[in-house]
């Protein structure tokens, strides 16, 4: 065959993706057929893209030496991101956008054969469905297949965030099916399983599953579910995810931006500046590092197609969306990321789902402002080791040196050694000349930081 | 006896199925109870009222 396949598309028998020449394409097999055909007759597949909640495609000729039934080619997601990665918001986002689909497929005789987190991409600021291939024709009274992934995926994730802790989330990096029912249902405070929703879904769900794991018939039992039944599961599922809610936060970085080392007059100038260089490069997709909120992420999405804004802070991406959603804006992608331990590779060969770093690839500029203090005062990674990691990122890198001066490397050295002799602006650069080219470099006014705007050597 | 479900690929649990056969009666239940009270409420609320409009579900 022409391409290579995805190596996270493997288990469903009805078609997989695969890449050729730097494209996403969706092959058919004859499994798929009549489950495909179906989709598009029954007048599902226009129901779904009329409310954007599947990504839309075109069919495409086999010029790939498959022997497949059809090919299929989906509108581009220009980042790939994964439910790990994803705030509270975006998270529960998703989940609603996988109960709408399923009860909209009902209503046209189908029903998704799956209900991972997985299925769900970013596109244009908004959670979209991209398997095109997890419709199938729902046989009469049916139980849906779908609905324990779903709760390990979504439900059980969410309830922990909202009832636990914020980053609970992260346990799916490592639950590569979602979080196990039982794990969730011990983790959970005794009164959020008072909740009906909580304890019909993940509770009795748990001990459902316990139950009937141990049991070893030979053939299953024959469980009818009606769409009515199906209906009120989904209705139900949709309004315990509905009425989660994290609890309000209080972090370090909470009013960040009241108390760094500005004036209102460098503000707006660091912005200005920002534009400037950025636009100077051209670039089309922006990684922001450290965005926090997504305030100078939003600066960059005025003069580029889609920026990335990563922060390690819950909080902050939570509040970053909220405000994207808010607006309607399209070309921001909020994203948790912690640069000191990045999204690792997970799955099968310790490749279906790709780490960070390679996902980057497509990233034409990183900005780090208000960051590298962090990474090499508070976390100890040298300057040299920092430049050539983003120099995996991107060709471009727009830097903001915080030297020793500012009030906030005073506050993180306050209670620590000064190891750091080369922590000084003349080592900055020389550890940044080791990669990069100095494209250009500008003090910022009423501040004792420094621009950056920086080219890959090579 | 011919098999009523015919699986996919995934591995749904038997567990997931029987929960929810149980479930899914009480919860389809509510729901119908829920439309039809809301069309009594409307019904009662437009009696004397040239129109009668009921909302959609």
């Amino acid at each position: 065959m022409k391409g290579t396949i995805d190596p996270g598309s493997f288990r469903d028998p009805a078609g997989s993706v695969f890449r050729y020449k730097d494209e996403v394409y969706r092959q058919i097999t004859e499994v798929g057929k009549a489950d495909y055909d179906a989709l598009m007759s029954t007048g599902l597949y226009d129901a779904l893209i009329a409310k954007q909640l599947l990504i839309a495609h075109k069919e495409v000729k086999n010029d790939f030496d498959l022997s497949a039934y059809k090919i299929i080619k989906p509108k581009t997601i220009p980042f790939i991101s994964y439910p790990y990665e994803w705030s509270f918001s975006q998270l529960k986002d998703a989940a609603l956008v996988t109960l709408e689909i399923q009860k909209v497929a009902l209503a046209y005789g189908m029903e998704l054969k799956d209900a991972s987190g997985y299925n769900i991409q970013f596109l244009d600021g908004k959670p979209i469905f991209i398997d095109t291939l997890s419709f199938r024709k729902r046989a009469t009274d049916a139980p849906w297949e779908g609905y324990g992934q779903f709760c390990r995926h979504f439900l059980a994730p969410l309830a922990l965030m909202a009832k636990v802790d914020i980053e609970l989330n992260k346990l799916l990096i490592t639950a590569i099916d979602g979080i196990p029912l039982d794990t969730a249902n011990k983790l959970l405070p005794r009164t959020t399983k008072l909740k009906p929703g909580i304890f019909m879904h993940l509770s009795l769900h748990a001990r459902s599953q316990a139950k009937h794991a141990a049991t070893t018939a030979a053939t299953p039992k024959q469980t009818k579910v009606s769409t009515t039944a199906l209906l009120g599961i989904i209705s139900s599922l949709g309004s315990t995810v509905r009425s989660l809610r994290p609890k309000s936060p209080h972090t370090e970085w909470a009013d960040y931006y009241n108390f760094t080392n500005y004036n209102s007059s460098s503000f707006g100038e660091k912005k200005k500046l920002v534009k400037t260089l950025i636009k100077k490069t051209k670039a089309t997709q922006v990684l922001d590092i450290g965005a926090n909120n997504g305030l100078f992420s939003r600066v960059a999405a005025e003069v580029s197609e889609l920026v990335i804004s990563a922060d390690i802070d819950p909080f902050a991406v939570e509040h970053n969306y909220l405000t994207l959603k808010q607006n309607n804006e399209k070309s921001i992608l909020p994203l948790k990321l912690d640069l000191i331990n990045p999204s690792p590779a997970i799955g099968w060969a310790n490749n279906e789902r790709q780490n960070i770093t390679k996902r980057c690839q497509s990233i034409d500029l990183v900005m780090a402002l208000a960051l590298v203090h962090h990474l090499a005062l508070s976390n100890n990674v040298p300057l040299p080791k920092i430049f050539e990691y983003f120099t995996q990122l991107a060709p471009y890198l727009l830097i903001e040196f915080v030297p020793k001066e500012d009030s906030q490397v005073k506050k993180l050295l306050a209670t620590r050694k000064d190891i750091f002799p080369d922590y000084t602006i003349e080592g900055f650069e020389a550890a940044a000349k080791k990669y990069y080219k100095v494209t250009q470099k500008v003090p910022i006014k009423n501040s004792h930081r420094v621009l950056y705007l920086l080219e890959r050597k090579g | 006896m011919e098999s009523l479900i015919h699986f996919a690929y995934l591995d749904p649990g038997t567990g997931s199925l029987v929960l929810q056969s149980i479930v899914g009666v009480l919860l389809g239940t509510i729901v119908v109870l829920r439309t039809k009270i809301k069309q009594l409420y409307y019904k009662f609320k437009n009696i004397g009222k040239k129109e009668e409009t009921t909302p959609e579900e």
